[in-house]
């Protein structure tokens, strides 16, 4: 070979290397051309079994004859307040509704399989309808959203960025990741239930510690690093969700500061409302908001469930919706407060499932019936509402109506794929759920 | 009575370990008996703890880490930690408690070493670890100690001289620097 045809050949050989594609870790060969609509979602499971009666059918008592029709969701919807006969105190809205900034489905489907609170937490979370038979002790069988979120997203986020918050424990702490064999928990999201993790055996317990010394951690680092290497299983073995190092210090700073009150979580309350009016919804939020704050992460799911009380204190539910409803107002107030998720951030707000129509046999301190959820169909209607920028999401906009309703409760996930922008990465037929299109401007 | 992921059996040899390792042994034993519970085979052989002290019999240590097969459930896990440190058994109510804390936490490692941050810097713990100068009088022998009483087995070859020389590296190093990093393994979560 001649000095001429080396140099062509091995000129040609570095083309071919500087061309060719390589695999990134989603398994695509190229980075996603998809554009992120925005750089920020929260997910909020308005949770516990609503009605659309009492929420966007803005029927509040007339159903039990007992009183005015009237919205009692003024934070998030439009619509007058009902004109008397209130059975809760009435909180003022920070602002508009959230409705006149985003887009309404007033007439949402929870379409097939049982009307549970974990099946329909399962569904919003993975864009699949549950079978009968669903298991309660294991992750889910489909990947979540925070799984589709991380392995598809280029570059690869760390698990910092997608945050699951739940109000209770039960089966709910294993919705951070499924069992899916391509997905798992090396992208599953933290999770956090705030009541046990920043509670009165946590404050016991954990109250007065400080992060550990530079040196001390060190050391920790060096000689577990050690007895690592002589042990057959590393993190990609052990179940859970791994943070690195650094992230796992900087949540460990916030939880001590919390619990050693260097920090307080502020309360989704109207200004003057004491403090005792907070219940577990609200201290859902306001860790959320705590986080949001701190690290800014790009995916967060959160629930409400207080509303459950309506299996038999229907008085008590219209209480809990209309708290929940100012926190959802609160929440969106504060996004807008800071300088990285204002006007980059979409919140959608969805039931998990309705309730039936009829009412049970049993009746409250004020004489009101109660409603069960047994897979009537008016359990499996819900609304949606989808909130965000004017230039990513349609104002004041509403989409479908019980003549001709719009919208199942899987399609939020691929929508939230849309918005952040890894839908073209996800393979064809895991998602059934289509994007809400019609939310986008 | 040891439940089944108590660990197989191996001799152990030299009289500076048999120190102390009474009560590790019979509350590591009290612990698994009282977090395996229902869930776990019966039966294997009685612990004799004089067989133990005075070396005329076996003790119950797993020959290897690769017989670390399963992963300890949240109950299993704060109760061996609280067990190995105390050494004495974690209450029930307590158990739970600590339980549901560290559930409710998606990164177990996270909350996990904050609980154990706690045992450790505890009084009552403290007084059950050897001071720095008799750590380091006998090094061979607490290395070998410390994996007994962590990880039920004993160290090999390589082991045993990689940890004693990071302790040997490091003047400041204290045996609460070494159990913290024991009870933080990725082996310490198996059984």
């Amino acid at each position: 070979m001649n000095r001429r045809h080396f140099i062509r050949r091995s000129g040609t050989a570095a083309l071919g290397l500087v061309a060719a594609p390589y695999i990134l870790p989603s398994g695509r060969l190229f980075a996603a051309t998809g554009a992120r609509r925005v750089n920020h979602v929260v997910y909020v499971l308005f949770a516990g079994g609503i009605r659309n009666q009492e929420s966007v059918g803005q029927q509040y008592l007339v159903n039990q004859g007992a009183g005015p029709a009237g919205n009692i969701m003024p934070s998030m919807l439009s619509g007058s307040a009902p004109s008397g006969a209130l059975l809760y105190d009435p909180w003022t809205p920070l602002g508009p509704p959230l409705a006149s900034r985003g887009t309404l489905f007033p007439a949402m489907r929870y379409a097939q399989g049982p009307t549970g609170h974990y099946n329909g937490h399962t569904v919003a979370m993975t864009g699949h309808y549950t079978a009968t038979g669903l298991n309660l002790n294991i992750n889910p069988e489909y990947p979540t959203v925070f799984e589709y979120y991380r392995k598809h997203t280029d570059p690869a986020r760390s698990a910092m960025n997608s945050w699951w918050i739940s109000t209770e424990l039960g089966p709910y702490p294993s919705l951070n990741y499924s069992r899916h064999p391509e997905y798992g928990p090396q992208y599953g999201a933290n999770y956090a239930m705030p009541g046990y993790a920043l509670g009165e055996t946590a404050q016991e317990f954990l109250g007065g510690l400080q992060v550990l010394h530079p040196e001390e951690a060190t050391r920790l680092q060096t000689l577990k690093g050690t007895l690592d290497g002589f042990f057959d299983k590393g993190p990609g073995d052990i179940p859970g969700v791994n943070n690195s190092r650094a992230d796992r210090e900087a949540i460990q700073d916030l939880y001590l500061r919390l619990l050693n009150g260097d920090e307080v979580l502020e309360p989704p309350l109207p200004v003057g409302v004491p403090p005792w009016n907070v219940n577990a919804d609200g201290v859902n939020v306001a860790l959320a908001w705590k986080i949001l704050q701190r690290f800014q992460p790009e995916l967060m799911v959160i629930n409400t469930t207080a509303a459950d009380v309506c299996h038999d204190d229907f008085s008590g539910y219209i209480r809990q919706i209309h708290k929940a409803d100012f926190a959802m107002g609160w929440l969106w107030d504060k996004i807008q407060s800071d300088p990285v998720l204002a006007d980059d951030t979409v919140m959608i707000c969805l039931p998990e499932h309705g309730r039936n129509l009829a009412p049970n046999a049993l009746t409250d301190d004020n004489g009101l019936l109660a409603y069960d959820h047994t897979e009537d169909q008016n359990s499996r209607e819900i609304f949606g509402l989808i909130v965000g920028p004017p230039g990513v999401v349609r104002q004041n906009a509403v989409v479908g109506s019980e003549a001709s309703p719009v919208g199942e409760s899987i399609d939020i996930v691929p929508t939230i794929a849309e918005l952040l922008g890894f839908l073209p990465d996800i393979p064809t037929g895991f998602l059934p759920g289509r994007v809400l299109t019609e939310a986008f401007a | 009575m040891l439940a089944s992921w108590a660990p197989h059996r191996a001799a152990v040899p030299g009289a500076a370990l048999r120190q102390g390792l009474r009560y590790l042994l019979f509350a590591a034993g009290a612990c698994v008996l009282a977090i395996a519970g229902p869930s776990c085979k019966p039966v294997e052989k009685d612990l004799v703890i004089d067989d133990l002290v005075y070396g005329i019999d076996t003790i119950p240590v797993y020959a290897s880490a690769a017989e670390k097969t399963r992963l300890k459930s949240e109950s299993q896990f704060l109760g061996t930690a609280y067990a190995n440190l105390y050494l004495q058994p974690i209450g029930s109510s307590t158990l739970n408690e600590l339980a549901l804390v560290r559930l409710a936490n998606g990164d177990k490692g996270l909350i996990g070493e904050l609980v154990l941050e706690n045992f450790l810097n505890d009084p009552t713990a403290q007084a059950t670890m050897p001071s720095n100068a008799d750590m380091r009088a006998d090094l061979d022998a607490f290395v070998e100690s410390t994996y007994l009483r962590f990880f039920q087995r004993l160290p090999g070859a390589y082991e045993q001289v990689a940890v004693r020389r990071l302790i040997e590296a490091d003047p400041d190093m204290d045996p609460i620097d070494v159990y913290r990093a024991f009870i933080n393994s990725n082996e310490y979560l198996y059984y």
